[in-house]
């Protein structure tokens, strides 16, 4: 038990958290907690915009702070939380999942970490010179004439965007070259195939955003005229650039979180995943298609008639692969041996919401439909869902699961619950409303209502405090749980992906012998997995 | 494949779209829309509850199953032994790739044939210019060249609108006539829809334009053939308070107070500035209602009449403490004639 005991009696220097490390665990840590830093400062912001859609009438922020605000609550939630804190989760996890020993190029991964907090105290900054005001979207010409805030905006997207593209490259190179022995294709854990698809789909897009964000920041601070509309500019071109990337960018929110929730419900079910071969080719199609698709979200835009045709036959077709997993998870738990932990109740609230996304993104496709909901707060409930009722809702398990994984400590599963009971119905209180308001005519991004949508946003503000109020108990989990709850073996799951056959929290080589790949990850009901107390698998660093 | 998975999917592809026919004919979904006043609304209705009947049918499978699973499948207490091993099964996965396909192929023909028919451009459509602005709307009728703030539509006479920005990117919708078209500055975006019911309904900004974005909202009055044509022979007039007619369009009433308040109207001053004597509520700007006052002391040594009238012609010159600057438009100065800028000065300095 050496490696255990070593592990254990380690006094953790928490200052190599401040430093240029190359270690991918550190690494990892870094990204999850500063990642959520953002998240409660994107939180923060929902919470003051709820706040002041509770009523109509424009009580607490003007016109012109309501849209400062709503701007930088999607730019950091999606920037600075979403995509960065998957990333998190595939640098702490691919080389421990795909028994390597560290990432391919350490320095190229602290780099792209130490990209994120500046890229995020510019965000922040630019609050305090007149912030950017046009949306996410930053749609030109608006986000061109907006004041110098949105040109601090542009320089941290494509600072994150240089940062994602960096963690993609990392994350191909170890695949395809640092697996353990034994292990092909068709034996990577699903997260990893996820990562794998995510990559190569941030390969693709981001360079393209960058390239635009650039355009437009010469606009504005170097008189170019990109998109000046008198020296011939074309606004539509803007938007075709932004959602080639930003469509994609769903994609690259969610294929992670749906890894995720496929390492979790084998373990929980006891039961090998239903239809490994479908759910790791699904994440690729889908990686494939959702480059295609991006002009469904310019249907009344100025784009050329015809042309939306092609673009809702894509849009519609992921709904297949997509199903293919929604099933295959039902595949997985149907007749399994249940067990209700934190991660498993996440991991089945992210179906149950997700779906909900989906569905309504077929309505979003459709033409017609589409010329009537868009930019209605009917897609502001359908990106939540999708986003958070599906990524944040896949964050948690995968915080959950692979916490004593992390800090050699369980967490108390009681309070887990209570999180995640505040989560499912904070945000179907919020967010299930936000559907009929679009529907019934209430467009987003509006600082003020017509009384008659006063109801619906009175639920959703209720349920935004309740989803405001869930972080404290997982907050205080973490912290306490972190600091001194019970030691966690280096197994408590009893899961087979080869993270789990290290100590908790793994030595800094990550494995004392470098592992052969002998058990296929899901082989649950075919080999006999034991926890450390009693088995082989945890002692292998005898 | 074998025969029988192919009648499996037959059949519950046949029994979802059965459904979501049956939902698209004979269920009651309208309180989840808005009154169906074109006739693109009662085709784009249909199609969106053909949808919703298969959503739910859907929905109720998938969570069922969840709950199914969730209340039937927990780990019996001091059973710590693994489930039964399986991997798939091909017959099913098969089954639920199909379904889905079969289910958006449907979706996707019946949507497209929808498009081609409320796109369909009719003859001889009444032509409406629509130019939005930060944060106003006008409309234009060429043939008679009436120009109003209000939209005037026949019932039952199809409409082609013609959307043009004069700045940003706007979004023209009415969530009655189920369609909204952007307005992109340096192109004129066309719209096609034949109104069906008379009745007054909200016009609302959807695309995010600017700090006025919430209240850049105006009306749609769909009304008899007879009285549109009266509204238009009598030059676009607009009943803005109770009984007291003013016209919006380029002839001015020889009222100053009346004339003041058609200009101040016309230009969408009041999507920022609460002025009590128009009745608006804006407020990005700072409130007018008192401006007659609060002129003459703003600035020292210039008077109340320079004051207003560099206020608005010359908007950044001066920035009222606490107030943004950049965001009140700038060509005010250029878009309005010198008899409006007087009119509207003095109606101001009256307050
Ligand atoms: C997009 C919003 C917007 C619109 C539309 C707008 N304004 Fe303003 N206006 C402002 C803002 C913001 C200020 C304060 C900043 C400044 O002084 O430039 C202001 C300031 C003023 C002032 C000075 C007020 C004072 O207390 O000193 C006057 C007068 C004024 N506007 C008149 C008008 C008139 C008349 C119109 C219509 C022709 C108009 N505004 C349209 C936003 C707007
Ligand atoms: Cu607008
Ligand atoms: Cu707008």
């Amino acid at each position: 038990m050496s490696v255990n005991t070593a592990a254990m009696t380690e006094k953790v220097d928490w200052r190599k958290y401040f430093t240029w490390n190359t270690d991918h665990k550190v690494i990892g840590i870094q990204y999850l907690v500063t990642t959520f830093f953002f998240f409660i400062v994107g939180g923060a912001l929902a919470m003051l915009v709820r706040t002041e859609l509770g009523q109509p009438g424009t009580d607490l922020l003007d016109g012109v702070e309501y849209n400062r605000f709503l701007t930088n609550h999607g730019s950091v939630m999606i920037f600075l939380w979403i995509i960065p804190v998957l990333a998190g989760f595939g640098n702490y996890l691919i080389p421990l999942m795909i028994g390597a020993r560290d990432m391919a190029f350490p320095n190229l991964n602290a780099l792209s970490f130490w990209l994120i907090p500046p890229a995020g105290v510019l965000m922040i900054a630019s609050f305090f010179v007149g912030s950017a005001e046009s949306g996410w979207t930053a749609y030109v010409p608006l986000s061109v004439t907006a004041p110098l805030g949105q040109t601090l905006w542009a320089v941290s997207v494509i600072i994150l965007g240089v940062s994602s593209l960096l963690g993609a490259i990392n994350f191909v190179t170890t695949t395809l070259t640092m697996r353990a022995e034994g292990m092909g294709f068709w034996d990577l854990p699903l997260f990893v195939w996820g990562m794998l698809a995510t990559a190569l789909m941030i390969l693709v897009a981001t360079p393209m955003l960058t390239a635009g964000l650039i355009l437009i920041a010469l606009d504005r601070v170097a008189g170019t005229l990109f998109f000046d509309v008198a020296a011939g500019g074309d606004p539509v071109f803007w938007q075709n650039i932004f959602w080639f990337y930003s469509h994609p960018a769903v994609y690259i929110m969610i294929l992670p979180g749906m890894g995720i929730i496929s390492e979790i419900f084998p373990v929980f079910s006891r039961k090998p995943i239903f239809g490994y071969k479908a759910i790791a080719i699904s994440s690729m199609a889908i990686s494939v298609l959702g480059l295609t698709v991006w002009a469904h979200h310019m249907f009344t835009s100025g784009m050329n008639p015809a042309l939306r045709i092609p673009y809702m036959i894509t849009s519609m077709i992921i709904a297949v692969p997509t199903g293919i997993k929604i099933f295959s998870w039902l595949g997985t738990i149907w007749d399994g041996k249940l067990r209700f932990t934190t991660p498993m109740l996440f991991a089945l609230g992210f179906i149950s919401m997700f779906l909900i996304g989906g569905i309504t993104g077929i309505f979003l496709a459709s033409i017609p439909v589409d010329l009537h909901v868009h930019d209605t707060y009917f897609v502001v409930a359908h990106l939540h869902f999708v986003l958070f009722g599906g990524s944040v809702s896949a964050v948690y398990a995968g915080l959950y699961y692979w916490f004593p994984k992390i800090t050699g400590r369980k967490y108390d599963e009681r309070l887990g619950k209570v999180h995640f009971w505040m989560n499912f119905i904070g945000t179907n209180l919020s967010y299930l409303p936000m559907f009929l308001a679009g529907l019934l005519g209430m467009p987003r991004r509006v600082v003020d209502y017509a009384p008659e949508f006063t109801g619906v946003n009175q639920l959703a503000t209720v349920g935004a405090y309740l989803l405001g109020l869930s972080t404290l108990p997982f907050l205080y989990n973490a912290i306490v749980s972190w600091a001194r709850g019970p030691r966690a073996e280096s197994n408590p799951w009893r899961a087979l992906t080869l993270e789990w056959t290290t100590s908790s929290p793994p030595p800094e080589h990550n494995f004392d012998e470098r592992p052969v790949m002998k058990i296929w990850p899901y082989s649950y009901g075919e080999v006999e997995v034991e926890s450390e107390a009693t088995g082989p698998v945890a002692s292998a660093g005898d | 494949m074998k025969e029988r998975n192919l009648f499996a999917i037959i059949v519950l592809s046949l029994v979802l779209i059965a459904v979501g026919y049956l939902v698209a004919t004979s269920v009651d979904l309208s309180w989840l829309m808005p009154a169906q006043a074109s006739e693109r609304a009662v085709l784009v209705d249909r199609l969106f509850r053909f949808m919703m009947g298969i959503a739910t049918v859907v929905f109720l499978i998938v969570e069922g199953a969840l709950i199914y699973a969730v209340l039937r499948f927990r780990q019996k207490p001091g059973d710590e032994s693994d489930a039964r091993p399986v991997h798939g099964n091909n017959t099913l996965e098969i089954v639920w790739t199909l379904i889905p396909a079969v289910i958006v192929a449907v979706i996707g023909v019946y949507s497209y044939r929808v498009l081609t028919e409320v796109e369909r451009v009719p003859d001889d459509p009444l032509v409406v210019r629509v130019i939005s602005q930060q944060f106003s709307w006008r409309f234009e009728y060429p043939e008679s060249g009436v120009s109003a703030n209000v939209l005037h539509l026949p019932v039952d006479r199809p409409v082609q609108f013609q959307i043009e920005s004069r700045d940003v990117i706007h979004s023209f919708w009415v969530p009655e006539f189920r369609v909204k078209r952007d307005a992109t500055p340096g192109q004129i975006d066309e719209l096609v829809l034949t109104p069906s019911q008379i009745g007054r309904y909200p016009i609302r900004c959807a695309e995010l334009c600017g700090p006025g974005h919430a209240a850049m909202v105006s009306e749609v009055i769909v009304e008899s053939e007879e009285d549109f044509q009266a509204w238009i022979e009598a030059g676009g007039v607009e009943v803005l308070d109770a009984g007291k007619g003013v016209p919006a369009g380029d002839k001015l009433p020889d009222d100053p107070l009346a004339a003041g308040r058609v200009v101040f109207t016309k230009y969408g001053c009041g999507a920022c500035h609460t002025l009590d004597e128009a009745k608006t509520g804006g407020i990005v700007g700072p409130s007018l209602s008192d401006i007659g006052r609060v002129a003459a002391e703003r600035l020292q040594g210039v008077n109340a009449v320079d004051y207003v009238r560099s206020s608005i012609v010359e908007t950044d010159a001066f920035v009222v403490d606490g107030y943004p600057s950049g965001v009140m438009p700038n060509d005010f100065g250029e878009r309005m004639t010198p008899e409006e800028l007087d009119v509207l000065v003095e109606y101001l300095l009256s307050q």
